[in-house]
């Protein structure tokens, strides 16, 4: 092939051959399939080189768009299970309101009766000939069996009748039945009374309200309890939770 | 343009404009199918992100080139292609005896068409750039600057030389690859289609 073809097919695609050169360049291409071939070559080249370097940096930008599309696809998958934190994000979000829901509700929420009935162990004082009935009360309410506790501690009530420690427990036992105006009746009695006894009594007389939601009358209760009683702290705490 | 846009044609008009937005689904939709059918055949996640790729750049070419029209849909047509590039690079890697695992997928003749169409484009793609590559060094370097420039009157001036001998130098180097790529047995191939 004469160089001088190149010439003329660079000419021909760029429009610049004469009227003369043009009519030897179609009869070439018409007759000549050595030149028709070439000229292809040429041709098909000259259109793909140059759309190669024209678009050179939108090709390279097109490749860094596909590759991070493929990372966020595919590479997850070959990961096994593992979510993207992007795909995660609304669960996190839900996760974390539904926790913060949780502690307003906890912070905001009323007060449980059992979160605050924790009855010290019961070891009467008394001691009597009938020592089973002591034994067998103490047991029950110490196992939290209030009925059977209840029913000894009747037993006891008939043989001291002014014992205090007993009715407490006796209204205890009744509150922790669920038999609140009983209950009631007994620690009121109890706390209006000069005993040891009458602070503890008015602190369950407020849990006996508490664990029926009668929250202003468990609060007005805890309030008639001295700094100088034992159930005062615990009495502020539940306070503060009202 | 007798020929008719397929409504996929939008993954097209995607790769033109880098369109992240509509890329996605590309991947999203389709690219499921392609892994797995990787994975099934020796290869892995990352082989799959490779082949799915490259297959797209080369749609882009294609498209940027020969202003290449989707006329069927995109789904067959893609994974045929990405199919058919694993196999390649399969035999490439030495595992000669390959059959890939087929599930059967129904292709009409002008998917069929239109899969090849884009094969043989890649393959004159890939000719074309090797061969570039063994010119020489000042061929490759004033090529490149008169694609890129796309005027020859400013090729010359940057050059200093007049505009008849840059026209000249071009077409002498532009001759150079024509033979190269005439001679080659890459060519020989792609003339029998």
């Amino acid at each position: 092939m004469k160089e001088d073809n190149y010439i003329l097919f660079e000419k021909y695609l760029s429009n610049e051959l004469t009227t003369e050169e043009l009519d030897y360049f179609d009869l070439e291409l018409s007759t000549n399939t050595y030149f028709k071939q070439e000229f292809e070559i040429y041709k098909s080249l000259n259109e793909s080189l140059s759309s190669k370097f024209e678009n050179e940096e939108n090709e390279t930008e097109l490749r860094s768009t596909l590759t991070n599309l493929g990372k966020e696809f595919i590479k997850e998958e070959k990961k096994g299970k593992v979510i993207s934190i992007k795909r995660l994000r609304p669960l996190m979000v839900a996760a974390s309101i539904a926790l913060l829901v949780g502690f307003f509700l906890f912070n905001n929420g009323n007060p449980v009766y059992s979160d605050f009935a924790k009855h010290n162990n019961l070891e009467l004082v008394v001691r009597s000939e009938n020592n089973s009935a002591i034994s067998k009360a103490e047991e029950a309410f110490n196992t939290k069996n209030y009925k059977t506790a209840f029913a000894q501690l009747t037993v006891l009530e008939s043989e001291f009748p002014n014992d205090i420690e007993i009715q407490l427990h006796k209204g205890i036992c009744l509150l922790e039945l669920d038999k609140y105006s009983q209950a009631e009746t007994i620690f009121t009695n109890i706390s209006n009374g000069t005993s040891a006894f009458k602070n503890k009594a008015t602190w369950y007389k407020a849990l006996t309200y508490l664990k029926q939601e009668q929250f202003e009358n468990c609060s007005n209760t805890l309030q008639t309890i001295p700094k100088s009683a034992d159930e005062y702290e615990l009495a502020q705490k539940l306070l503060k939770k009202l | 343009m007798d020929k008719k846009k397929h409504a996929d044609h939008i993954y097209i008009e995607a790769l033109l404009k880098n369109d992240s937005r509509v890329l996605s689904k590309i991947y999203e939709k389709y690219s499921p199918k392609i892994v797995a059918m990787v994975k099934k055949n020796s290869g892995n996640a990352d082989d799959a992100q490779d082949i799915i790729q490259e297959v797209l750049v080369t749609i882009y070419h294609q498209a940027n080139e020969k202003n290449f029209i989707l006329t069927c849909p995109f789904d067959a047509y893609f994974y045929l292609l990405c199919k058919r590039k694993w196999l390649n690079e399969l035999k490439k890697r030495g595992n000669n005896r390959v059959t890939i695992v087929e599930e059967i997928t129904s292709i009409s003749e002008e998917q069929e068409q239109q899969v090849e169409e884009t094969e043989i484009f890649e393959q004159q793609h890939q000719l074309f750039e090797k061969m570039f590559k063994e010119l020489g060094q000042k061929c490759q370097e004033l090529l490149k600057t008169t694609f890129k420039i796309k005027s020859m009157e400013k090729v010359a001036e940057i050059l200093g030389v007049t505009y008849g001998y840059a026209r000249k130098k071009k077409s002498q180097c532009m001759g150079q690859i024509t033979k190269l790529v005439k001679n080659s047995n890459e060519f020989q191939q792609l003339k029998s289609y």
